[in-house]
C-alpha cells in the first residue's frame, strides 16, 4: 500500500511538470484552494483557476483549456481495503461500487432488480441460469465472460483453487457459498448455476456490493486486490492515497453504462460529523453521508446545500435474550415491556424525527412489509396489567446492554437506554444500564452473555430474508414446546441475540426461501411479521432514514438506501 | 565532549525500556475488553466464522505463548500485519508511511514555539517587571493552561467558519496529489516543484502548527524567562557588566548560553509531549499522522498497530532524550556524562 500514490499516470506527471511553471501562481489560486472555496466543485486540473497559462502546461492529457468536472464525496472513514471480498463494511462498499459490477444491480434508489452485467436470467428451483452481457470491457482492457463471474466466486469461496482468497470476508458463504452447489459456464455468455436448495432471495445476493464481478486476470495475475480496482464499473481507480485519507477515481472511457457525467470523483474523509457538513457548507465538498440531527441543522442553515432524506432498509430494535432471562420467556412479560417503553418519543425527541416508529421485523420500503401492524402505543397501564397476569406485578431486574457511539440505526443509544430505563421503572421493571464500545459490545453479545441489548441490522441484499431469516431464525432444531434455544446450542445463530424460536415463524420464514412467486413470498413474509410483532421477542424502535448533505451545485442525485451511491449519473455545475 | 561509551550505554538502555514498554502495551491490549476477531469477522459473521480468524491470528494460543512470540518478533523488528488496514499490511510499512506525518506536524510546532518562545522569554527577562514582561507572562499562562482540543475547534470556528480564510481540516486541498517523496508534505510539494500545491499545504498547515505551537511557545518562554532571570543575577554577568561589556553582549553571549541549559531540557521533554499533542491535533484536523493510527487502531482492537506504533513512540521519545544529554556537554563542557 505504502505510498499509494503510485497509481499515477502520464497525466499525474505532466501535471507535475506543469507544476513547475505556475511559481506566479496568484493569490486568488492560494485562496482558493486554502478556503476550499471554489464555490462550483468544478476546477480546471491542479485548482489554477483563471490561470490561462497553467491551464495550457498542466491539462495537456485533458486537452487544452478543458475543464476537470469533479465530485467530491465526503464521508466518515477511510476504506480500510478496496477488495469487496475483503470486508463487510458499507464505507467500503462506497467506493468499490464505483468501478465494479455485480452480474445484477438495484434500481438506482429502489429495492428492485435491474440488469447489471447479465441482460437476464430466469430461476427454476435450484436452477439459476443468467445470460451475460456482450462487449464489456473491464479496467484492465480484458473482455468480460462467464469466465471472469467464475473466477470471482471460487477465489471468494472455493479452497481448491489455487488463487483462493484466505482472507475472504463472512459474505462468501453468506451470499454465495452457503447457497451455490456448482457454476458453470455454457460458451462466453451463458453462466449456469446450480443452488444448493430452492432459495428465493439468491439473485438479489448477486446484487450485493461483495458480489461484484473481478476480471480474472487480475485475480490469477499479480495484482493486489486490496489496493486496485480491477471492474468494468463508470470510475477507474487513478489514485489511492492512504496518507491524506482519499481516493481519486476517474471516469472509465470504455464504460458499457450510461454515464460517468463527471470526470473524477474524490472520497474523502472528514471524521467528525459537524466538520463534514461544515465542509460541505463551505463547498469543499459536494455531497456528504453519515448526518446526526445537529450536522444536518448546520446543513439547513445554509444556501449553499441541502439535506435529502430516503426511508432506509435497516431496523433499531432491543431484543429480549430468552436463553439468559426467565422471565423472557412468558411473551406477556415481552409485550408488556413493549406497551411500557414510549418509542415514539424516542424516534421524535432523541432520533429528532430522522427515522419512523417500528412495528416490525420487515422494514417498509420491503415487499412483505405488513401495513395493517400499528407500532406498539405507550400505555403503562396495560404494561402492569400484563405483568400481572404474568406473576411480575413486583417486578424484576435486568440489565441492558448497549453499545456506546451512536449508528446509523440508533442514532443515540445512551440516552435511548435512558428513556427506556425511565419507562420500565415506572412498571416497577428495574433495569441497569451497562454499555460498550462496539466491538467489546460485538464479542459479548456475539457470546449471549446480555440480558437484553439495543441491537440494529442494515440490509444486505433487500430482501425480507436477510431481516427474518438472518436475525430471529435460530437454524437450529428447537426442542419440543419451547420457543427459544439456549445459546450454547451447536451451530446456533448468535445473530439472533434473542434466542426466540418460534417453529410457526420459523417454519413461513423456510416456506418463504423457498418459494419463488414474489405475491406469495409477500404473504407468507406478512404473517412471520404479523407471528414476530405478536411474539414480541424484540422491542421494534425504529427506521431510520438515510440523510445525505448534497451542494446546489449537484444534479442527478438520489439517496439510495442499497446499493451505489449511483454517481456515474450524478452531474456537477 | 560526549564520549562514545556514554551514548552506547544509552543506546544499550533502549531495549530493557523497550521490553518493558513493549510487555506494558501487550497486557494492557490482551487484558482490556474487545476481541480482534470479532472486529475483523464484523457483526454478519458466526461463531464458527469467528473463531477461524481467531485461529488464524494465532489469538486462541495460551496468552504466554502470544507474548513469547510477540516479543520474538519485536526483537527483530517485525510489528506483524495490521488486522484492519487492508488487512495484511506490514505495521512497519504503516508506520513508514504515517509517521513523517506527525513528524512534520511535531517539527514544525517545535519550530513555531522556539521561534516565539525563546525571545518572548528573554524579552521578559531582559525586561523583567515591567508592562512587556508581565503581558508576556499572562499571554504564557494562557497558552499553557488552553487545552488543545478546545484551541483547534476555536480557531477552526474563528479562522473557517466566519472569516472563511483557512480550511476546516486536512493537510492539502483535496485537488492536489502529490507523489510521496519523503512524506513530509511541504517537503514532497517542493520537490514537485508544485507551488500551488506547497501554499495549499502551507494554509492547511497553518493552524494545526499554530495549536501545537501555542503550548510550546508559553512553556518555552516561561522556562526560557526564568532561567536567564538567574543567571543575569550570577557573579560573572556582574563581573563582566562591571568590567563594563555592554549589556547586550554580556546577556546574549555569555548568559544565554548558560540559561539554555534547562530550556533544552524541556524541549527535549516537551518534543515527546508534541507527540502526544499531535494525537489531539491530528484528531481534531484530522490529519492522518501516527495520532490518529493509534487512536483508530485502538478502537479497532489492531493490535499489531498498537504495539508498533508505541513502540516507535517510546523509541523516538528515548532518542530525544539521548539527544537533549548529548546537547548539555556541547552546551557545558563541564557536564562529564
Amino acid at each position: 500500500m505504502a505510498s499509494n500514490t503510485k497509481d499515477s499516470s502520464r497525466r499525474d506527471f505532466l501535471k507535475r511538470a506543469g507544476g513547475a511553471t505556475v511559481a506566479t501562481a496568484s493569490i486568488t489560486t492560494l485562496a482558493g484552494c486554502g478556503g476550499g472555496n471554489d464555490g462550483t466543485g468544478t476546477e480546471t486540473d491542479d485548482g489554477d483557476t483563471g490561470d490561462g497559462d497553467t491551464e495550457t502546461e498542466g491539462d495537456t492529457g485533458d486537452g487544452e483549456g478543458e475543464e476537470t468536472t469533479r465530485l467530491r464525496y465526503g464521508r466518515g472513514a477511510h476504506s480500510s481495503t478496496l477488495d469487496p471480498q475483503n470486508t463487510t463494511s458499507g464505507e467500503v462498499a462506497k467506493v468499490t461500487n464505483q468501478a465494479y459490477d455485480g452480474l445484477i444491480s438495484f434500481q438506482v434508489g429502489e429495492a428492485s432488480l435491474t440488469e447489471g452485467l447479465a441482460t437476464d436470467w430466469s430461476m427454476d428451483g435450484e436452477s439459476v441460469t443468467l445470460t451475460l452481457r456482450e462487449g464489456v470491457t473491464f479496467h484492465d482492457g480484458s473482455d468480460f465472460t462467464a469466465d471472469d463471474f467464475i473466477a470471482t466466486y471460487r477465489r471468494f469461496v472455493d479452497e481448491d483453487y489455487e488463487y483462493y482468497f484466505e482472507d475472504a470476508s463472512v459474505y462468501g458463504p453468506f451470499t454465495l457459498g452457503n447457497w451455490i452447489d456448482s457454476v458453470e459456464a455454457a460458451g462466453d455468455y451463458e453462466l449456469s448455476i446450480t443452488l444448493t436448495q430452492t432459495y428465493a432471495p439468491f439473485l438479489r445476493n448477486l446484487a450485493m456490493f461483495a458480489a461484484v464481478v473481478i476480471s480474472q486476470e487480475a485475480i490469477e495475475g499479480d495484482t493486489n486486490l486490496g489496493e486496485e480496482m480491477v471492474g468494468t464499473g463508470p470510475f477507474q481507480l487513478e489514485t489511492l492515497d492512504d496518507a491524506n485519507n482519499r481516493i481519486r477515481l476517474t471516469a472509465f472511457d470504455d464504460y458499457w453504462g450510461d454515464g460517468p457525467n463527471v470526470d473524477e470523483v474524490l472520497f474523502l474523509t472528514r471524521g467528525q460529523n459537524s466538520t463534514r457538513a461544515q465542509a460541505l457548507v463551505e463547498q469543499e465538498l459536494d455531497i456528504i453521508d453519515g448526518l446526526d440531527p445537529d450536522s444536518m441543522q448546520i446543513i439547513e442553515g445554509s444556501d449553499s446545500a441541502e439535506n435529502r432524506t430516503a426511508t432506509g432498509i435497516n431496523i433499531g430494535y432491543m431484543a429480549f435474550n430468552l436463553s439468559r432471562v426467565e422471565a423472557f420467556r412468558d411473551r406477556r412479560v415481552r409485550r408488556a415491556i413493549s406497551y411500557a417503553i414510549d418509542t415514539q418519543a424516542i424516534v421524535e425527541n432523541i432520533y429528532s424525527g430522522i427515522a419512523t416508529q417500528a412495528d416490525q421485523p420487515i422494514p417498509p420500503a420491503l415487499f412483505g412489509h405488513n401495513d395493517d401492524i400499528s407500532p406498539y402505543e405507550h400505555d403503562p397501564e396495560q404494561a402492569q396489567s400484563l405483568l400481572d397476569e404474568a406473576g411480575y406485578g413486583d417486578g424484576f431486574s435486568f440489565t441492558l446492554t448497549t453499545f456506546q457511539n451512536p449508528r446509523g440505526y440508533n442514532p443515540a443509544p445512551l440516552p435511548t437506554a435512558q428513556t427506556i430505563r425511565t419507562n420500565l421503572a415506572e412498571v416497577g421493571i428495574e433495569m441497569s444500564i451497562d454499555d460498550r464500545q462496539f466491538s467489546d459490545y460485538l464479542t459479548y453479545t456475539s457470546q449471549g452473555r446480555h440480558d437484553a441489548t439495543l441491537a440494529g441490522w442494515y440490509t444486505d441484499n433487500a430482501d425480507p430474508d436477510n431481516f427474518c431469516y438472518v436475525l430471529l431464525h435460530p437454524q437450529v432444531e428447537v426442542p419440543d414446546g419451547q420457543d427459544w434455544v439456549a445459546w450454547d446450542t451447536e451451530g446456533y445463530n448468535t445473530s439472533n441475540n434473542a434466542a426466540w424460536a418460534n417453529t410457526e415463524y420459523m417454519d413461513l420464514v423456510e416456506q418463504a426461501q423457498r418459494t419463488t412467486n414474489q405475491d406469495d413470498r409477500a404473504q407468507l413474509y406478512r404473517e412471520a411479521a404479523q407471528l414476530a410483532h405478536d411474539e414480541a421477542p424484540w422491542v421494534f424502535i425504529d427506521y431510520a432514514d438515510e440523510v445525505r448533505g448534497v451542494a446546489n451545485t449537484v444534479s442527478n442525485y438520489t439517496v439510495a438506501a442499497i446499493g451505489g451511491p449511483f454517481l456515474e449519473v450524478v452531474e456537477v455545475e | 565532549m560526549v564520549s562514545n561509551r556514554f551514548v552506547l550505554k544509552r543506546l544499550l538502555l533502549l531495549f530493557p525500556v523497550l521490553f518493558g514498554v513493549a510487555t506494558v502495551v501487550f497486557a494492557i491490549l490482551h487484558l482490556s475488553p474487545g476481541d480482534p476477531a470479532v472486529v475483523i469477522a464484523g457483526d454478519r459473521a458466526g461463531q464458527e466464522f469467528v473463531e477461524q480468524i481467531r485461529s488464524d491470528l494465532g489469538l486462541d494460543d495460551p496468552l504466554w505463548q502470544q507474548y513469547v512470540r510477540f516479543l520474538g518478533d519485536v526483537a527483530t523488528f517485525d510489528f506483524g500485519q495490521s488486522y484492519q488496514v487492508n488487512r495484511g499490511t506490514p505495521v512497519s510499512q504503516i508506520l513508514v508511511d504515517r509517521l513523517p506525518i506527525t513528524i512534520e506536524l511535531a517539527l514544525l510546532g517545535q519550530f513555531a514555539g522556539l521561534l516565539f518562545g525563546l525571545p518572548l522569554g528573554i524579552l521578559s527577562a531582559v525586561k523583567q517587571d515591567t508592562w512587556t514582561d508581565h503581558l508576556t507572562r499572562v499571554g504564557a499562562l494562557s497558552g499553557i493552561s488552553v487545552p488543545i482540543y478546545w484551541s483547534g475547534p476555536l480557531l477552526i470556528l474563528l479562522f473557517a467558519q466566519f472569516l472563511g480564510i483557512l480550511p476546516t481540516s486536512g493537510r492539502i486541498g483535496s485537488e492536489y496529489f502529490i507523489e510521496p517523496a519523503t512524506g513530509l508534505i511541504l517537503v514532497d510539494t517542493l520537490l514537485a516543484g508544485n507551488v500551488p500545491a506547497f501554499q495549499s499545504a502551507v494554509v492547511h498547515l497553518l493552524l494545526p502548527v499554530v495549536v501545537l505551537g501555542i503550548y510550546q511557545m508559553a512553556l518555552l518562554s516561561r522556562m526560557m524567562r526564568s532561567s536567564m532571570v538567574e543567571v543575569i543575577r550570577q557573579d560573572y554577568i556582574r563581573t563582566a557588566r562591571a568590567k563594563g561589556q555592554g549589556s547586550k553582549i554580556t546577556v546574549m553571549k555569555h548568559g544565554l548560553r548558560n540559561a539554555f541549559i534547562p530550556v533544552i531540557t524541556v524541549i527535549g521533554i516537551q518534543f515527546g509531549s508534541l507527540l502526544g499533542g499531535a494525537v489531539l491535533t491530528e484528531t481534531v484536523f484530522e490529519i492522518n499522522g501516527i495520532g490518529t493510527l493509534l487512536v483508530d487502531a485502538i478502537s479497532r482492537s489492531d493490535y499489531p498497530v498498537v504495539q508498533g506504533t508505541v513502540l516507535v513512540f517510546a523509541v523516538l521519545y528515548t532518542l530525544v532524550n539521548l539527544a537533549v544529554d548529548i546537547t548539555y556537554s556541547v552546551l557545558d563542557p563541564r557536564i562529564e556524562q
